[in-house]
């Protein structure tokens, strides 16, 4: 069965910031093993890399006791690389909207009639193109995606109607405090034209022409910006049809990547929003990317804030003051930041009172040193979380995609454990001291103030 | 194929356990047979500010979520208009917390007036979250209000409005625990790399000593035959119109759910579906359509809804959708055609397979239904449905005296 208004209405929501950045693919780490507790070890084998001859790396992360694989293209090719708005995201999704060989018509009955899946998701930084597929029905499915990703045609038409499409779908989001919050968070960290801040006008969609999207894809979708990962049942026909797609991307021709100008943070903001009957909040700072080495440290504190049901935040706005639904708290990673998310929406007439409750938390942890039954949670949860992600070959790979990017291997996830396991409540306290004191803070309210 | 054994335990608690042999977490699904449809019209959204409330701590456990934690589980739960669902993921050696918690709650939930009074903020604030703070929230509650006149699906799972939830009180609270929450109207599933044996000996360890409640349950309203076509317009501050027509059908066991099903997978099953190839590819009236089946335990709907293009009358719409249903008739799905949905249908159950959380709450659904065995047939049904059978439910369902449109149109 497909979509139905039954929306489930779970107890405790399950509210993720990933449509913040780029993909936190949950935590990329975990803590170890735990021999006291036996519980099982969280060791992810090393993919096998292989690298073709124009360079893409492809990894491989065999599974063969399932009878799905999964094939994901990365590429270099985020918002932030576009000069024109909204043409990183157009070229990705018109990738399948009609190729040199078929229609747009005709890639979506391919895929259809073989039950396949494909998504594309984009940051800003990266997009990922992901093929799913029964094992059986590989060949028929990558013949596809070699015209999705080598030969795609963006005919005018399918242009225009994407572009009509999505002008209405933004308009509609930007209705929402939620969405309203975020983006204006985005401007207060970074600035409003930073790459990384910038949000569009949707008329922009308006203006879009095929030869900028065709000219975008020509620039980013290259051998030098890409690699690939497959895991579930890979044999060696799956591999080859896999690289004979992957070494046809040609060489890109280096032209300049944009400039990234130091960030110009804004600390107070205010949306307003009249007639709303909640505010949405967003609390942070910029801090830095997850190959800096209080990353992992950071982690611990913002899972300690709101990282999971039952967070510091969780238990003050919402189970002791009944001001939310949910609360969350996060570290968003981006290739070239990072920072520090708290997201909440609240009933309009209590928004002051849990401002202060969000500050006075984050003081708290400044100048208490955390329990160690506490800091033992938190370890505990954030352990659970990384074997759930690594449950079955979807997963897995999206870990494998997030270690590649940080330019390191599988053997990350044990290093990050080590990490997490080693944190004292002395750390928590001097990371939270040296990194989250109110002036530092960025808040954003849209709402009807 | 999910393989499972199943067994009844003394005090009518239903037990169906699946051995997984992959993954290295064990998944612990509880499923309460009481939904929205079990509420009174004055107290609509309570078995949802109740499932809220499950999580508030027993005597003996005051913090249910800390033991879950300690195991690296995770857990969570929903309320749809059928059932409330329970749900705990965790390593598999430490399953038995699971069942220990669930067991724990069934019978000892400790409900202070603090409690109650905080959790219905918490769920008012959901409300506002969902429904009252967002575009187009109150769409679906109108089409079911729309649809139905006397039978509880008339009002969403949250409820008809704030107030119901602010005025539970806690006798009120107190006796729908009783009613609802006890052995012979739950069914307990677990999917883990387990012995069947073991997971059986668990369930009976944890639950075998509560003791059952006979209970009477009061009839549901019968939604009586519908005879005309209905029909509500409303304006609101949104940036695009919509538009929903729904279809009255028959309920998930009937035999032609399968078949009801396919035919919205015709129409809107991926990109490839006749709604979006042909009313948003096309003839660029919509920017998104869609059709589903609600898949309901009691007689559901199969809507049809799509957003508009600011150049696309209201008219123009309905009348496009009409003529997709039409064309169902004229243009009957070609074998090709049929086989890609049926396609789509087997490939959807083997990725949904790949998971012991799914799979656990899918062996509770089914469960439900009163046919467990359905779950491993149902690809079959879907496999044998043909034309004919397609031509007969279009015939009887897309009738205009049987449907519920509604208009929902862009102020600005």
């Amino acid at each position: 069965m497909k979509t139905t208004d039954k929306f489930p209405h779970t107890a405790r929501q399950a509210a993720s910031l990933a449509c913040d950045a780029s993909l936190p693919a949950g935590f990329p780490a975990a803590s170890p093993a735990d021999p006291a507790s036996g519980s099982p070890s969280l060791g992810l084998a090393p993919a096998q890399r292989r690298t073709l001859p124009n360079g893409v790396a492809l990894y491989v992360l065999a599974a063969d006791e399932f009878e799905v694989l999964r094939t994901t293209f990365v590429f270099r090719a985020g918002s932030t690389r576009q000069r024109v708005p909204f043409s990183a995201s157009a070229t990705a999704n018109l990738l399948s909207e009609g190729t040199r060989d078929l229609s747009a018509a005709e890639v979506a009955e391919r895929l259809d009639y073989y039950g396949s899946w494909y998504d594309v998701s984009i940051d800003r930084d990266y997009v990922y193109i992901s093929f799913a597929m029964l094992s059986k029905f590989a060949r028929e499915t990558l013949e596809v995606a070699g015209q999705v990703l080598l030969h795609p045609a963006f005919p005018e038409r399918e242009v225009a109607t994407y572009c009509a499409e999505r002008r209405q779908r933004l308009a509609i989001e930007r209705t929402k405090v939620d969405v309203e919050a975020r983006e204006a968070f985005a401007r207060a960290l970074f600035g409003a034209r930073h790459p990384y801040g910038i949000s569009s006008d949707e008329r922009a969609y308006d203006t879009l022409t095929r030869d900028e999207i065709e000219a975008f894809y020509r620039r980013w979708y290259t051998a030098d910006n890409c690699f690939v990962v497959c895991s579930g049942r890979v044999g060696e026909a799956e591999i080859a049809a896999v690289e004979a797609i992957a070494s046809r991307l040609v060489q890109g021709d280096g032209a300049a990547a944009p400039r990234f100008p130091a960030p110009a943070t804004q600390h107070e903001v205010r949306v307003a929003h009249p007639g709303a009957v909640q505010s949405s909040i967003r609390i942070g700072r910029l801090l830095f990317p997850r190959t800096h080495p209080d990353f992992v440290g950071m982690q611990v504190v913002a899972a300690a804030l709101g990282g999971y049901f039952g967070s510091r935040l969780m238990q003050n706005l919402r189970e002791r003051n009944g001001y939310t639904y949910g609360v969350v708290a996060a570290m968003v990673n981006f290739e070239r930041a990072g920072y520090l998310a708290i997201a909440t929406q609240v009933g309009t007439e209590v928004t002051q009172a849990a401002l202060d409750a969000i500050y006075a938390e984050i003081e708290r942890l400044r100048t208490e040193p955390m329990p160690d039954e506490e800091l033992a949670l938190v370890k505990r949860i954030m352990e659970g979380e990384m074997m759930r992600i690594l449950d079955g070959p979807f997963g897995i790979a999206d870990v494998a995609i997030e270690n590649i990017l940080c330019g390191t291997d599988n053997g990350a996830i044990e290093r990050n454990l080590a990490a997490i396991r080693a944190m004292t409540p002395a750390d928590v306290q001097r990371l939270a001291a040296r990194y989250l004191a109110r002036e530092e803070l960025v808040t954003v309210v849209a709402g009807d103030s | 194929m999910i393989p499972y054994r199943k067994k009844t335990l003394a005090n009518g608690l239903t037990v169906v356990v699946n051995r997984d042999r992959q993954s290295k977490l064990a998944a612990v699904n509880i499923l309460y047979r009481v939904g929205a449809r079990d509420e009174a019209p004055g107290r609509t959204g309570f078995a949802h500010l109740f499932e809220h409330l499950m999580f508030r701590g027993t005597r003996r456990h005051p913090d249910f979520d800390r033991p879950v934690q300690m195991a690296s589980g995770d857990n969570n739960a929903f309320t749809n208009n059928d059932y409330t669902d329970f749900y705990i993921t965790l390593p598999r050696d430490r399953a038995e917390v699971a069942l220990e918690l669930e067991s724990d709650r069934m019978e000892g939930l400790d409900i202070t007036p603090e409690k109650l009074a905080t959790e219905k903020r918490v769920v008012i604030e959901e409300f506002r979250q969902r429904y009252l703070n967002q575009p187009y929230g109150d769409q679906s509650m109108l089409l079911r209000a729309l649809a139905y006149r006397v039978h509880p699906y008339r009002w969403a799972t949250i409820g008809l409005t704030p107030d119901h939830i602010a005025a539970a009180s806690l006798s009120e609270v107190e006796a729908f625990y009783r009613t609802h929450y006890r052995p012979s109207n739950a069914i307990l599933s677990l999917s883990a790399d387990l012995d069947e044996e073991r997971m059986f000996d668990l369930a009976e360890k944890w639950f075998a000593p509560i003791a059952d409640r006979a209970v009477e349950r009061p009839p549901r309203p019968a939604e009586p035959a519908q005879t005309e076509a209905r029909r509500q317009e409303v304006e609101r501050d949104v940036p695009a119109t919509t538009l929903s027509i729904a279809f009255r059908m028959g309920r998930r066991t009937d035999p032609s759910f399968q078949t009801g099903d396919l035919v919205s997978d015709l129409l809107a099953g991926g990109d490839s579906g006749r709604l979006y190839r042909r009313l948003v590819k096309e003839r660029r009236l919509f920017a998104t359509v869609n059709a589903y089946v609600t898949g309901d335990l009691d007689p559901g709907l199969f809507v049809l809804t799509g957003q508009l293009l600011p150049s696309t009358s209201a008219e123009e719409a309905e009348e496009a959708l009409w003529g997709e249903l039409e064309a169902l008739r004229t243009d009957p799905p070609s074998d090709y055609e049929l086989e890609k949905v049926k396609n789509k249908f087997e490939a959807n159950t083997l990725f949904g397979e790949l998971n012991v959380m799914n799979k656990a709450m899918n062996l509770g659904f089914y469960e439900l239904t009163g046919d467990l065995e359905l779950i491993n047939r149902e690809t079959a049904l879907y496999r044998a449905v043909g034309r004919d059978a397609i031509a007969r439910f279009c015939r009887e369902t897309f009738r205009p005296a049987c449907s519920s449109t509604l208009l929902y149109k862009a102020s600005r």
